[in-house]
């Protein structure tokens, strides 16, 4: 009786983008670590997520709850190998995909803290 | 007052000093749509507060287990364990809001005059 | 407990890139070094970088960057004709260090800059981190 609550559409799509967000840092963290390690290739959130989201999304099923999707971390198969020793990773885009991904994951967590600040309005009564 | 006239008395009929009761009379007079069936119970009031309890407390545990799991270092991921704990309160605070809102109505009812 | 992610990938990488630049300024500082206690001109020092797995918890292990050694640059050093000098061989030539003064200030930016990355790395993942504290208050 307490879940349907908690299952907004735009909630547990923000909950699910927000797992994807902590490990793209990771991801992001790895690659700039490894810049110059030869035969390095960057990593990113696997490209299949994308697009298993927004068919899941589409159909209209929960994207939390009881199957939930988890990102998946592998090898970016886009990036070219720039260097000669086979290194892919190019620290500006680096940097600017960190940025990119920090001002993601505020935004998700303000979506997410929204909607709990509402429920709890909701329920006391009082503004927070 | 030509307003007033212009009311043929027969009309008067219709009004009675009870809305209630022209309110049950329109309603019975109304037929009803086909294919609309009454909701009947299916639980009593008591299970359905019992479901909400262990419907809290499983929220608590689950939120109690990903928190662990973060003390601990399996996981790193804070964001849901911050979130299980904020689900688990909301969760907790709605059932504490349904039982004041239960006792306070009993209690309106006991300070009724018989 | 593994609050901020990616910090033990960017430790790794920041000790690798200091150590990189400990050895660059000792290269700029004996440029100019021609006698050593094993004999012989200063021997310009490359370090080299390994791939190093750090468990995460949940997941595959990811990898961070380590030290992997420092050896020698074997390459020669100029050979400088100046008998006047102490360790002038018998022909009266001085072999220097093969230390390149612009090699050396092109490894130091980058190892800089490199640094620099990695210090903003944590502290994003730093700031990611409260904000999410913040979710629901």
């Amino acid at each position: 009786m307490i879940d349907p609550i908690f299952q907004s559409g735009n909630y547990q799509l923000a909950r699910t983008l927000l797992d994807a967000a902590a490990l793209r840092q990771e991801a992001i963290a790895s690659n700039i670590a490894n810049a110059e390690t030869p035969g390095y290739r960057r990593l990113d959130i696997a490209p299949d997520f994308a697009a298993q989201l927004k068919s899941r999304c589409l159909a209209g099923e929960m994207t939390g709850g009881a199957n939930p999707l988890q990102p998946t971390l592998a090898q970016d198969p886009n990036a070219r190998s720039i260097r000669p020793d086979g290194n892919s990773v190019e620290i500006e885009k680096e940097l600017l995909a960190m940025n990119k991904n920090a001002v993601e994951y505020q935004f998700l967590t303000e979506v997410v803290s929204g909607n709990i600040k509402q429920l709890k309005m909701a329920i006391t009564g009082r503004v927070s | 007052m030509s307003i007033i006239g212009s009311i043929p008395p027969s009309a008067f009929n219709n009004l009675s000093i009870n809305p209630l009761e022209a309110a049950q009379k329109t309603k019975m007079a109304a037929p009803m749509p086909d294919g609309v069936r009454l909701a009947q119970p299916t639980e009593s009031f008591g299970t359905m507060l019992e479901g909400l309890v262990s419907n809290v407390s499983d929220k608590q545990a689950q939120a109690k287990a990903v928190t662990q799991q973060v003390l601990l270092g399996e996981n790193d991921q804070l964001h849901q364990s911050v979130i299980a704990m904020q689900e688990a309160s909301v969760a907790f605070s709605l059932m504490v809001e349904v039982r004041n809102k239960l006792v306070e109505s009993y209690q309106e009812l006991m300070r009724m005059q018989v | 407990m593994n609050l901020i992610s990616g910090v033990d990938i960017t430790s790794g990488a920041l000790t690798a890139q200091k150590i990189r630049l400990d050895i660059v300024a000792q290269n700029i500082a004996n440029a100019q070094t021609t006698r050593t206690p094993e004999g012989g001109p200063y021997q310009r020092k490359i370090i080299s970088f390994e791939n190093e797995l750090v468990k995460r918890a949940g997941g595959a292990s990811l990898e961070t960057v380590a030290v992997s050694g420092i050896t020698n640059d074997k390459a020669p050093g100029q050979a400088v004709y100046n008998p006047q000098h102490p360790d002038a061989g018998p022909d009266g030539t001085v072999m220097m260090p093969n230390v390149n003064l612009a090699f050396e200030m092109v490894d130091l930016i980058t190892a800089s800059r490199a640094y620099e990355a990695n210090l903003s790395v944590v502290k994003n993942a730093r700031s990611l981190a409260m904000k999410a504290l913040e979710i629901g208050k």
